[in-house]
């Protein structure tokens, strides 16, 4: 079966100006990423801020050329498509609903804007198909007549969703799609889209720093460190039975509500991941708790583990930890 | 670790003396902005050397009841309390000079976005320097070596070189730490953390709340923190106060609100949190209908009626708080129901 999503060997890398006086830098943001993602699932896509992972979303939606590499969205080349044969497959929901809807259109309008940029579906259709989504997601015939300015965070959130499903995309890419909500409300949008991929069989390639959102959600996790993938496994996997130290310790940093456990040391130091200047061998090796000598030295290898791979010496042969 | 030049105060003892005044007290505390009651009534102490959590969602007013402890409430504001009390001094009484010259040196407050405290202008060191000679005198030499002193406490390496950078030049992990540390340059009783850890990667979030607790413990600190994260209150505070709507509907010693919550408010909050292990994939998470309403100042009732599930009648007249231990919720529902 073709995957949903495949991606070969993306990389994208940024210069930035170093001001008056500094040097130009270059960034890395992606490095190397390859990775499928069969249909009806989804792959959580996690790690800390500056790993890469909303990059790699925009490079999967068609927003950023990749540098190398190439996306195929079910099996067909993304970047030989049209915008609009792109938008009928793959859709994108963002964290913060207010930046990316338009304050001065209606809240139907809003929704119906992707079917009109098709530019062939009848005008009766586009308001049908726009109202019959907003009543999908939860939203009334009322508030459809409002600004986004009216309506609450997790209401606007509702509008792109249903903006997002309204052409009936097969792939849906969620960028921190609750981090700006409150957890009641929170709570609400992670049922809904739950629901909505039930229905619709939809993919998800949802990106969050919040593990225990991802855990409730993904069917599939990568764990991203500095550009590239450094695990990969299945839900089940990851969150039983992490590998790589990074994991570990990002999943150690999880605070979940249950008094008397305090505070965990997640011994990773105060070197911050610094994308302009990635450590040589294993990029996680500065950081890293369990680090030998060669882990300077020695870049690793993706090594399969028991639900998929990871990036690190201490699995290969001997030294196991 | 370096310890401060002044000396750090004894840890306190497991049973501190109850005839010495709480550290902070509130009773009654009202605030309201126009037509829009913030605060309702909130009541609450803190001791030395604990750390108490007030958590809610957006809107509930816990933000405001920090400002309004601090005297920094926007202009409009009323506030009113039938207490407000900082170690048995009255802060209603102070003058505005008074006020300020008690933030700073014996109350500190700390917020989410650092960028907001921080003055882009202004070296860390200057700074920093600038909170010590403003409260304390001395030269600048002695405040520059205290402030390099407490960078190091609170795990900053290379704090000489930190403290000639400006704030751009942090992230924003070693920003909060620079706040947490220009906070405690004036050995304060009391600090107010609002949200302090909420625009940070979880890794450093844990680092930070760490080192609060243990400067908690090495200096005596009293805590007051706000957050909406259950997890953070769960694992760092003594004792939680729940607010919605401006009031405080549950609270608790920290154990008994997570062993028992009460009001179906925090029980709602409870099940929205998917815990890793503890909720099933395929399966809903909890969810509250509805959203924090706008209260207007004399409105009578409990404010979550119209979202709870065991709303009745009654629940739009005076609403009783109840007491069992140091447990106490405001809810017609008798203790015990939801066992």
């Amino acid at each position: 079966m073709t995957p949903a999503i495949e991606v070969r060997g993306l990389c994208r890398s940024f210069r930035q100006r170093g001001g008056l006086l500094g040097q130009d830098r270059t960034v890395v943001a992606v490095d190397d990423v390859s990775f499928t993602l069969a249909g009806g699932g989804v792959l959580g896509v996690v790690g800390e801020s500056g790993c890469g992972k909303s990059t790699l979303a925009r490079i999967i939606l068609g927003l950023l050329p990749p540098t190398a590499g190439e996306v195929l969205v079910e099996g067909r080349r993304l970047a030989a498509m049209d915008r609009r044969a792109r938008a009928r497959l793959i859709q994108p929901v963002f964290q913060d609903p207010f930046a990316s809807l338009n304050p001065r259109r209606r809240i139907r309008d809003i929704v119906a804007m992707p079917l009109v940029a098709q530019g062939d579906i009848p005008a009766r259709q586009v308001a049908d198909r726009a109202a019959e989504m907003l009543a999908r997601v939860g939203l009334s015939a009322e508030q459809a007549e409002r600004y986004p300015a009216q309506l609450s965070g997790g209401q606007r959130q509702r509008v792109a969703i249903a903006r997002a499903l309204v052409l009936r995309p097969r792939i849906v890419i969620c960028d921190e799609p609750t981090s700006a909500l409150d957890v009641s409300v929170q709570a609400q949008i992670l049922n809904l889209l739950a629901e909505l991929r039930r229905e619709l069989n939809l993919t998800y390639l949802f990106i969050s720093h919040n593990l225990a959102v991802v855990e409730h959600v993904a069917t599939e996790v990568a764990v991203m460190y500095l550009g590239r993938i450094v695990e990969r496994a299945t839900a089940d996997a990851l969150f039983r039975a992490p590998q790589h130290p990074y994991t570990k310790a990002l999943l150690a940093s999880v605070l979940t509500p249950e008094p008397g456990l305090g505070v965990p040391d997640v011994g990773l130091g105060e070197t911050l991941p610094d994308p302009a200047n990635i450590p040589p061998a294993c990029r996680f090796h500065p950081r890293c708790p369990v680090a030998e000598p060669r882990c300077a030295t020695t870049t690793p290898h993706a090594i399969m583990t028991a639900g998929g791979a990871a990036e690190c010496l201490l699995l290969e042969g001997a030294g196991k930890p | 670790m370096s310890t401060s030049d002044r000396g750090a105060p004894p840890a306190r003892s497991p049973n501190p003396p109850r005839q010495s005044p709480p550290l902070l007290e509130i009773e009654e505390l009202r605030v309201t902005f126009g037509r829009t009651a913030a605060v309702r009534g909130a009541s609450f102490s803190l001791e030395k050397g604990e750390t108490h959590c007030v958590v809610g969602e957006s809107g509930c007013g816990k933000s405001v009841t920090a400002l309004a402890v601090m005297g920094l409430l926007a202009r409009g504001a009323r506030r009113e309390a039938a207490r407000l009390e900082f170690a048995g001094q009255d802060l209603r009484a102070l003058s505005e000079r008074q006020l300020s010259a008690l933030r700073g040196d014996r109350m500190a407050m700390i917020f989410q976005e650092p960028m907001t405290s921080l003055n882009p202008a202004y070296t860390v060191g200057s700074q920093m320097a600038e909170v010590f000679t403003r409260h304390r005198g001395g030269s600048r030499r002695a405040a520059l070596d205290r402030a390099a002193d407490l960078l190091a406490r609170v795990g900053i390496t290379a704090p000489g070189m930190r403290l000639g950078q400006f704030p751009h030049q942090l992230s924003g992990g070693l920003r909060q730490r620079v706040m947490i540390a220009m906070a405690l340059m004036c050995d304060p009783e009391l600090l107010i953390a609002d949200e302090p850890t909420t625009a940070l990667d979880v890794t450093v979030q844990a680092q930070i709340l760490r080192l609060l607790a243990e400067l908690q413990r090495d200096l005596g600190l009293g805590i007051l923190l706000i957050t909406h994260d259950l997890g953070i209150v769960a694992r760092i505070a003594d004792r939680v106060s729940v607010m919605y709507a401006g009031e405080v509907v549950e609270s608790a010693p920290t154990a008994a609100l997570f062993a028992a919550p009460s009001h179906p408010y925090t029980r709602g909050l409870l099940a929205c949190v998917p815990v890793p292990g503890k909720v099933k994939r395929e399966e809903a998470l909890g969810s509250i209908p509805g959203m924090v309403p706008r209260i207007p100042p004399g409105f009578t009732g409990c404010a979550f009626r119209d979202r709870c599930d065991h709303a009745a009648p009654e629940c739009a007249g005076a609403v009783p708080r109840q007491q069992a231990g140091a447990h106490e919720v405001l809810c017609r529902l008798p203790p015990g129901w939801a066992a």
